[in-house]
C-alpha cells in the first residue's frame, strides 16, 4: 500500500506512469524481437492457431449471455497497490478462478511494474480451458502475434497509450489473428477512439491512469455513452461482490477483477461470490417484463443453434418466395426438425412459418410438412384469413418508417393501426407484429417505425415490434415502446467489415460472401437477446405491456392529479414543505427508472425481506367462500330488485390464491415500502427518518429498515394505538426507534400523520418523512404505490406460471391503499381482471361508526391530497372506527378514488364482527392466522362474488348508463368463468390481533355466526 | 380515452402566472386577488399603519374559543387594544401547521360546539362592531375547497364581512381555481412564504398573494418561541424586495422584542397568535392579559 500513498502524495509526477511503462516496454520488445518482422510472427501465430487445442477460445458469445461475467486477474503487484502477492502461483490461482466460475482469466504480462510475464500466460493457458486475456502494454504490433502464439485469446489495448489510428489498426490486426481486442478507456475522448475501432469489447477503467485514483461509479456514468452492440467490461475498484449488482443492472457485461481476488485466502470462493453477484437473479416479476424474442429469417443450422443458445422464444422460417431468406419447404422442414431436436427440454421456441399473401394451399403444405406452432401472415391478408388458418396466427401490420412519416401524421397512423389491429385480434389473431412498410419483402428493411406511433399502438394491444432493430437500439426501444415482443432478422446477421458502403450494398456483398442467403451471427443473436431482456429487468416502472385504460388511472399528471377528470390527489401542504416535496419529486424522477437502485432494493427484498412471497391456493377456504356466495345470491334473488343475481351465474369452482405478504419479514407488506423509502433517504442525503403508524406495522417496518441501514428513526403513534398495540411499541423500541406518543385529536392514525407532518415541517432540512400508505401530498401516493406494486407484479407472474393466465379477479382490503394498490395496480390495464376492495365497515356502515372512506365518505382534502374521506358538513375530519388499527383511517389514497369514480373498482366492506369471523375461518380452513385487516377482504369476498352473478344484459345496461365506466369492475365485466381464478391479498399476519379474537366482537361473531350478507352491503353497494 | 386523460382542472403547478399588479386590466383575470375589494381594505389598513409610522399589528383569535361569546369579546378586546387587522382562526380538527397551543385551543373550540355557522356569525359580529378593521379568517383547505371550488364558503365569509382568507395548506400551485372564486366574491387570498421557499418561488408566491404576503418566520409549526431565528431579518428583507404587496411576519412571534426586531428588518406587519392564546390563560377568558399584551406589541410596532 505504500505505493498508493506515494502516488497520492506526488500526483502530478505520476501523470507519466503509463507512458513510462509503455516506453520501457518498447525497449523490451526491441531487445526481444530485434528485426523480426510482423508477417513472419503472424504466420507463426496462424500456424500455432491451426494446431489442435491451440486455436482461439471464443469469448464474445459467452459474455453476451445474460448477466455480468467475471474476468479474473492474476497479478503479483501493481503501481497503485504495490506488492499484492509476490510469490503467487498463477496456475493454481487460475484453476481456482475457473472453478469459481470465471469466464476468462486475465494474466499480467508486464514484468517491471506488475511482475508478470508471457511465461505466466503460457502456463495458465495450459492449465485451464477458459479464454485468456493478455494484460499487456501493447506498443508494437509485433506483440500481437507473439501473444497469440503464447496462447492469448484476448488482448488489452490501451486507448491512453495508443493514438487513435494505431489503436484501430492494432484492433484490426488482433481480430485477424483471432485475438479478441479489449480496448480500455477512461474518459469520453478515449472512448471515441475506441468506438472507431472494430473491437467488440470496450473496457471502462474506473482508475484514472494519470492520477491512479479510482471511482467505482465512474463506469456507471460512462456506460450509457457506449453503444449497446459492444460488450462492456468494467475495470478496477471492485472490492465487494455487491458492487457488481449495480454494474449488471446498468448493463455491464463483465467485470475485470484482480486485487480483491488475489488478496482472498480462498480465491475460488471469492470468484464464486463475484460470479453470483453478477448473475441475473431469478425474479418472476422482472422476467414477466421481458419481451418475447423472435429471431426471424434463420437460414441454416448454425442460425438455429445460435437462436437456441440465445434462448429465443420464437424462430421464424421464411417461406416467402423470392426474398433473400426464403427457404424451400424441405429446408424449412429440416430446420424445424433441428429446432425440435436441439431445444432444451421444456424450452422449445415456437416455430413460426412466415408467409406473405400466400395461397391457402401453400400454408396447408407447410402445416403438413413441418407443423409450425404459429403461422405469420406478413402480407395484406384480409381479416378472414385469420380464421381460415389452422394454426395460431401472428399478423403483421405495416407502418411507414420513421423518416417517411411526418410528426403530424403520427396520431392518424397510430389510430389506423389500432383499428386494423383490433379487427385482426377480434378475428382471432394471437399477436400482432408491427413492421416497417415499403420493403420489397417481409422484414429486413433495416428501418424503424416512429417510436411514438409504435408506443401508441403497443399501449392498446399486444405488439411484437420489428423493423430496424439490433443490439444497439433494442434496449432503448424497449423503454419507449410497451411491446410484448421483438422481432429481428437483418440486425443479427453477419456483416461485411467495410463500414463505408451503403447498407444495401453491404448486405449484397455479405450474401455473396457466404453463399446465397444472409446468415445469423451467433454473437449478435446472443447480444440482441441479452439487451432486449435486460432493458426492463431492473426498471419495474417502465411499461412493458398494453394498458388499455385511461392513463389517469395508472399515474398522476405533473401536478400529482389522478382520475378521469384529474381531480384527485395534488399537494395541499404548508408552504414550508413544498421545497422538500419538490426535492423528493426530483429524486423520485431520477430514481424511478434507475436500475442500480432497484437492483439493490431487490437484493434487500430477496435476501433480507423474504421476497418473493408465495401465492398459495386455498381450496378449502375457496369452497367455503363460493358456498357463502351462493347463499347470498339466494337471499338477494329472493329480495328481488333491479338486478337479480342468479346462482347459475356463479362459477362452479374457484381457485382462490392468497398472496402471502404475511410472510414478509416483520409480518406484513409494509416492509416493501419501508425498505425502499429508507434506501431513498440515503439517496436524498438526509440523516433522519420520520414515520407515522397506526397498527404499528409500518412503524415496525420503518424501524427495521432504519436499523438495517443505520439511520435514526422517530415514529409518531396515537396514544390510543399505543395502548391497543403495545407489542409493536416494544418491537420498535427494540429496533432502536423512538416512539413518540400523539395525544392530540382522537389519538389514532390520522393524528399520528398530522404530527408526523408537523415534525417534518420542523425538521424538513434533515429528515425524510417515510409515509406508510398511498396517500398524502404528491409524490407520495405514487412513490408508495411504486414500492408496493411488486405484490401484484409478482402475483401476476406467479399465476401465469401456475394457471397459465391472469386472474379473473383481484381483491384486497383497503385503509389508505398501499396493500390494495400494491396488488391491484398490475391489473388496472387488464380489461378481463375484475378489481375489488374491502373497506372496514366497523360497527356497520349504517351506524356511521366505520372507516369506509369510499362507501361512506365524500370528496375532500386530507393530509395533503384530495380524495374521499370521512367528514362532517363543515369539513371537520371524522374519527374512523374499526377493530383493525391498520384500516382505522378516515381517508383513502387518490388513485383508489380515481378507480372507483371511473367504475374500475368494486367496493365492498366488512364489519368488525365479520372480519373477526373471517379471521377464524381462514385459520380453521387453511392454518393461516391472517391479520384482521386482511380478514376484511376474505369477509367481503362472498359479496363481491355474488355481485358478479348478474346476467350480462343487466351488466351491459349499467355500462351504458355510466359514461365514464371502464370495463372490469365486478358488475360490468359480467359473470366469472365456470372455473374462476381469484387472487386475494393476504397483507399481514395476525399475531398482533390475538386480543381481538378474544374480544367482545369476537364472542359476538361466534354466537351469531353471521353471514356477510348484512343489510348494509346491499344498501351501500353502489 | 386520450382526450379524457389530458383533461385537467385549471391548476398551475409550480409556476405562477405573472402578477397583475401595476399592469393593465386584461391580465388581471389570470391570477392573484390583489384587485379585490377585500384586498383593497387590507391594503388601506397597512397603508394607514405606515402613514402612522408603524408596522401593522395583526392579532389572532380562535373563533369559538373558549366559546362563542368569549371569542367575540377577545376579538373586540384585541381590536381595541391596537389591532390594525384581525386574523380569525376557524377551528379545524386536523391543523397540521399548528403547534400545541393552537391545537389545544381549536380542539377545545370544536368540543365547545364551534361550527362554520358560528365562525361566520362571529365574523359578522366583529365586522359590524369594528367596521374599520379588516378581518382575515385563517383555515385549512378542506374547510373551504374540500368539497368543490370553495364558492359556498367564500361567499358566506365575504358576505359576513371578511376581507381575505389565509389557507394554511393552500399554495398558489393549487390555488388558481379558488382565486377565480375569490375574485368573484371580493376576497383576497393570502399566500405564505417560508424560509424553505426558493428565491424564484418566493417571487411567484408574492405576486400571487392578495392583500398581503404572509411570511413564515421559521421552519416549523405555529407556537410562541423565546427567540426567532436570526435568519428572519434577511428573509423579511428579501420578501419585501420581491413582494408587490405588504409583508407580514408570523409564527413564533410572542414578545415586543420580536416585534421590534421584525419592524427593524422592514416588516410591514406582524402576526401574533399563540402568545395571545397563552395570554388568555387556561380558561381562555383573561381579556385583561390579552389587551395588555396587544397594547405592548402595538407599542413595539413603532418605527
Amino acid at each position: 500500500m505504500t505505493a498508493t500513498a506515494d502516488t497520492n502524495a506526488t500526483q502530478p509526477a505520476r501523470a507519466g506512469v503509463v507512458a513510462e511503462i509503455a516506453e520501457r516496454r518498447r525497449a523490451d520488445i526491441e531487445r526481444e524481437l530485434g528485426k523480426r518482422n510482423y508477417e513472419a510472427l503472424a504466420d507463426a501465430a496462424a500456424d500455432r492457431s491451426a494446431t489442435p487445442g491451440n486455436g482461439p477460445r471464443p469469448i464474445v458469445e459467452r459474455l453476451a449471455a445474460p448477466g455480468l461475467h467475471l474476468i479474473a486477474e492474476v497479478k503479483r503487484r501493481s503501481p497503485s497497490a504495490g506488492a499484492i502477492a509476490a510469490d503467487a502461483d498463477p496456475v493454481a490461482l487460475a484453476r481456482a478462478y475457473e472453478a469459481g466460475g470465471a469466464s476468462a482469466i486475465s494474466v499480467l504480462c508486464e514484468p517491471h511494474w506488475f511482475g508478470g510475464s508471457v511465461e505466466d500466460l503460457r502456463a495458465v493457458r495450459a492449465a485451464v480451458s477458459i479464454p485468456i486475456l493478455a494484460k499487456e502494454f501493447v506498443v508494437d504490433e509485433r506483440q500481437l502475434p507473439v501473444l497469440r502464439s503464447a496462447g492469448a485469446d484476448l488482448v488489452l489495448l490501451l486507448a491512453s497509450v495508443l493514438p487513435a489510428k494505431k489503436l484501430a489498426r492494432f484492433a484490426e490486426l488482433a481480430r485477424d489473428l483471432g485475438l479478441e481486442p479489449l480496448v480500455e478507456v477512461h474518459d469520453e475522448r478515449e472512448l471515441e477512439a475506441a468506438l472507431a475501432t472494430n473491437a467488440r469489447l470496450i473496457g471502462l477503467n474506473n482508475r484514472n491512469l494519470k492520477t491512479l485514483k479510482v471511482d467505482p461509479d465512474h463506469c456507471l456514468k460512462l456506460r450509457p455513452v457506449v453503444p449497446s452492440d459492444r460488450l462492456v467490461v468494467g475495470e478496477s475498484g471492485v472490492s465487494e461482490p455487491r458492487t457488481l449488482v449495480g454494474w449488471r443492472a446498468v448493463g455491464l457485461d463483465a467485470a475485470l477483477i484482480g486485487e480483491a481476488l488475489m488478496r482472498s485466502a480462498d480465491p475460488a470462493a471469492a470468484a464464486r461470490a463475484f460470479v453470483s453477484a453478477g448473475s441475473v437473479p431469478h425474479d418472476v416479476a422482472a422476467e414477466a417484463r421481458q419481451p418475447l424474442v423472435k429471431i426471424c429469417g434463420v437460414t441454416d443450422s448454425e442460425g438455429v443453434l445460435a437462436a437456441l443458445r440465445a434462448g429465443a422464444d420464437a424462430i421464424g422460417l421464411n417461406l416467402v418466395p423470392g426474398t433473400p431468406r426464403a427457404l424451400t419447404l424441405d429446408e424449412a422442414s429440416y430446420l424445424a426438425t433441428k429446432i425440435r431436436t436441439s431445444s432444451p427440454v421444456g424450452k422449445r421456441p415456437r416455430i413460426v412459418a412466415v408467409f406473405a399473401d400466400a395461397p391457402a394451399s401453400a400454408v396447408e403444405a407447410a402445416i403438413a410438412a413441418f407443423d409450425p406452432d404459429v403461422v405469420q401472415l406478413s402480407g395484406d391478408e384480409p381479416v378472414s384469413a385469420i380464421a381460415a388458418t389452422r394454426r395460431p396466427v401472428w399478423k403483421v401490420l405495416h407502418l411507414p418508417a420513421a423518416e417517411e412519416a411526418s410528426k403530424t401524421d403520427e396520431p392518424a397512423l397510430a389510430a389506423r393501426a389500432i383499428e386494423e389491429g383490433k379487427a385482426y385480434l377480434a378475428s382471432g389473431a394471437a399477436h400482432l407484429i408491427l413492421d416497417t412498410a415499403g420493403g420489397p419483402f417481409p422484414g429486413g428493411t433495416g428501418r424503424q417505425i416512429a417510436r411514438r406511433v409504435a408506443a401508441a399502438v403497443a399501449r392498446e394491444m399486444p405488439i411484437i415490434l420489428a423493423g430496424g432493430l439490433g443490439a444497439s437500439n433494442v434496449g432503448e426501444v424497449m423503454l419507449a415502446v410497451p411491446a410484448v415482443g421483438v422481432d429481428v432478422a437483418s440486425g443479427v446477421e453477419i456483416r461485411p467489415a467495410a463500414a463505408t458502403v451503403s447498407d444495401a450494398a453491404a448486405t449484397a456483398r455479405a450474401v455473396s460472401a457466404v453463399g446465397s442467403r444472409p446468415r445469423k451471427d451467433p454473437f449478435r443473436v446472443a447480444l440482441f437477446a441479452k439487451r432486449a431482456r435486460a432493458a426492463r429487468f431492473d426498471r419495474p416502472h417502465i411499461k412493458s405491456r398494453p394498458t388499455a385504460v385511461s392513463e389517469s388511472l395508472l399515474d398522476p399528471d405533473e401536478a400529482g392529479r389522478w382520475g378521469l377528470d384529474r381531480d384527485f390527489g395534488g399537494r395541499y401542504v404548508p408552504e414550508t414543505l413544498i421545497a422538500a416535496l419538490d426535492q423528493l419529486e426530483a429524486a423520485w424522477t431520477e430514481t424511478r427508472h434507475d436500475p442500480p437502485f432497484w437492483a439493490e432494493l431487490r437484493e434487500l427484498q430477496f435476501h433480507y425481506g423474504g421476497r418473493p412471497t408465495p401465492i398459495y391456493r386455498a381450496d378449502r377456504l375457496g369452497a367455503e367462500m363460493l358456498e357463502a356466495a351462493r347463499k347470498l345470491v339466494g337471499e338477494r334473488a329472493a329480495a328481488g330488485g333491479t338486478t337479480v343475481p342468479s346462482a347459475d351465474l356463479l362459477p362452479d369452482r374457484i381457485h382462490l390464491y392468497l398472496k402471502r405478504e404475511d410472510l414478509n419479514h416483520t409480518g406484513a407488506h409494509k416492509l416493501n415500502n419501508a425498505l425502499g423509502q429508507v434506501l431513498l433517504t440515503r439517496r436524498l442525503g438526509k440523516s433522519r427518518v420520520i414515520a407515522e403508524t397506526g397498527a404499528g406495522m409500518h412503524g415496525v417496518a420503518t424501524a427495521t429498515a432504519c436499523a438495517l441501514l443505520d439511520i435514526p428513526c422517530v415514529v409518531h403513534m396515537g396514544i390510543e394505538d399505543i395502548k391497543r398495540q403495545a407489542p409493536n411499541v416494544l418491537r420498535m423500541e427494540a429496533l432502536g426507534a423512538e416512539v413518540r406518543p400523539v395525544y392530540g385529536g382522537s389519538g389514532t392514525l390520522k393524528d399520528a400523520v398530522s404530527e408526523a407532518l408537523r415534525d417534518w415541517v420542523t425538521n424538513v432540512e434533515t429528515s425524510h418523512y417515510c409515509l406508510g400508505s398511498t396517500m398524502g401530498p404528491h409524490p407520495y401516493p405514487m412513490i408508495v404505490r411504486d414500492f408496493q406494486r411488486v405484490i401484484g407484479d409478482e402475483a401476476a407472474a406467479q399465476l401465469l406460471e401456475t394457471e397459465g393466465r391472469l386472474p379473473d379477479m383481484a381483491i384486497a382490503c383497503v385503509g389508505g391503499g398501499s396493500n390494495a394498490l400494491g396488488l391491484l395496480h398490475r391489473f388496472i390495464g387488464e380489461p378481463n381482471v375484475r378489481l375489488a376492495v374491502a373497506e372496514a365497515a366497523g360497527e356497520g356502515l349504517a351506524t356511521g361508526h366505520h372507516a369506509a372512506a369510499l362507501l361512506g365518505g365524500t370528496p375532500g382534502i386530507l393530509h395533503g391530497s384530495r380524495s374521499y374521506m370521512l367528514q362532517d358538513a363543515d369539513g371537520q375530519v371524522l374519527e374512523a372506527v374499526s377493530i383493525s388499527a391498520g384500516l382505522d383511517y378516515p381517508g383513502i389514497g387518490p388513485q383508489l378514488a380515481a378507480l372507483m369514480q371511473a367504475g374500475r373498482l368494486t367496493v365492498s366492506s366488512a364489519t368488525d364482527v365479520e372480519a373477526v369471523a373471517a379471521m377464524r375461518q381462514v385459520a380453521r380452513t387453511e392454518g393461516i392466522l391472517a391479520a384482521v385487516e386482511s380478514a376484511h377482504a376474505v369477509a367481503a369476498l362472498p359479496d363481491v362474488l355474488a355481485r358478479t352473478a348478474v346476467p350480462v344484459d343487466a351488466a351491459r345496461k349499467r355500462v351504458a348508463a355510466a359514461p365514464s365506466a371502464v370495463p372490469g369492475s365486478a358488475e360490468t365485466a359480467g359473470p366469472l368463468p365456470r372455473e374462476a381464478v381469484i387472487v386475494l391479498g393476504l397483507s399481514g399476519r395476525g399475531d398482533k390481533d390475538l386480543a381481538a379474537l378474544g374480544s367482545a366482537q369476537s364472542r359476538a361473531a361466534l354466537a351469531t355466526a353471521p353471514s356477510p350478507a348484512s343489510a348494509e352491503h346491499k344498501e351501500f353497494a353502489r | 380515452m386520450t382526450a379524457r386523460a389530458t383533461r385537467s382542472i385549471a391548476v398551475t403547478h409550480g409556476a405562477a402566472v405573472p402578477t397583475p399588479t401595476g399592469t393593465a386590466a386584461p391580465t388581471r383575470s389570470l391570477a392573484g386577488t390583489s384587485e379585490t375589494a377585500g384586498a383593497r381594505r387590507i391594503a388601506a389598513a397597512f397603508a394607514g399603519a405606515a402613514a402612522d409610522g408603524r408596522a401593522a399589528l395583526i392579532p389572532y383569535v380562535v373563533a369559538g374559543y373558549p366559546d362563542h361569546e368569549a371569542s367575540l369579546a377577545a376579538a373586540l378586546a384585541a381590536a381595541d387594544a391596537g389591532a390594525d387587522l384581525l386574523e380569525i382562526g376557524l377551528p379545524y380538527s386536523d391543523p397540521m401547521a399548528d403547534g400545541a397551543t393552537l391545537q389545544k385551543a381549536t380542539s377545545a373550540a370544536i368540543k365547545a360546539g364551534a361550527t362554520l355557522d358560528g365562525s361566520v356569525a362571529l365574523i359578522r359580529e366583529v365586522a359590524a362592531a369594528r367596521p374599520n378593521i379588516p378581518l382575515v379568517p385563517m383555515c385549512y383547505a378542506n374547510q373551504i375547497i374540500g368539497g368543490g371550488d370553495g364558492r359556498a364558503v367564500a361567499t358566506r365569509l365575504a358576505e359576513a364581512g371578511a376581507s381575505g382568507v389565509i389557507v394554511a395548506d393552500l399554495t398558489p400551485d393549487e390555488g388558481a381555481a379558488f382565486e377565480v372564486v375569490a375574485r368573484e366574491v371580493g376576497l383576497a387570498v393570502v399566500y405564505l412564504i417560508a424560509p424553505t421557499s426558493t428565491p424564484a418561488r418566493r417571487v411567484d408566491v408574492a405576486r400571487r398573494s392578495g392583500g398581503f404576503l404572509y411570511c413564515v418566520s421559521l421552519v416549523g409549526v405555529t407556537g410562541a418561541r423565546t427567540s426567532l431565528p436570526p435568519s428572519v431579518a434577511g428573509l423579511v428583507a428579501a420578501a419585501r424586495a420581491d413582494s408587490p404587496v405588504p409583508v407580514a411576519v408570523g409564527f413564533g412571534v410572542s414578545k415586543p422584542a420580536h416585534v421590534r426586531m421584525l419592524v427593524e428588518a422592514g416588516a410591514d406587519g406582524v402576526i401574533v397568535a399563540s402568545a395571545l392564546i397563552d395570554a388568555l390563560g387556561p380558561d381562555g377568558r383573561n381579556l385583561a392579559a390579552l389587551s395588555s399584551l396587544v397594547g405592548e406589541l402595538r407599542a413595539a410596532t413603532k418605527r
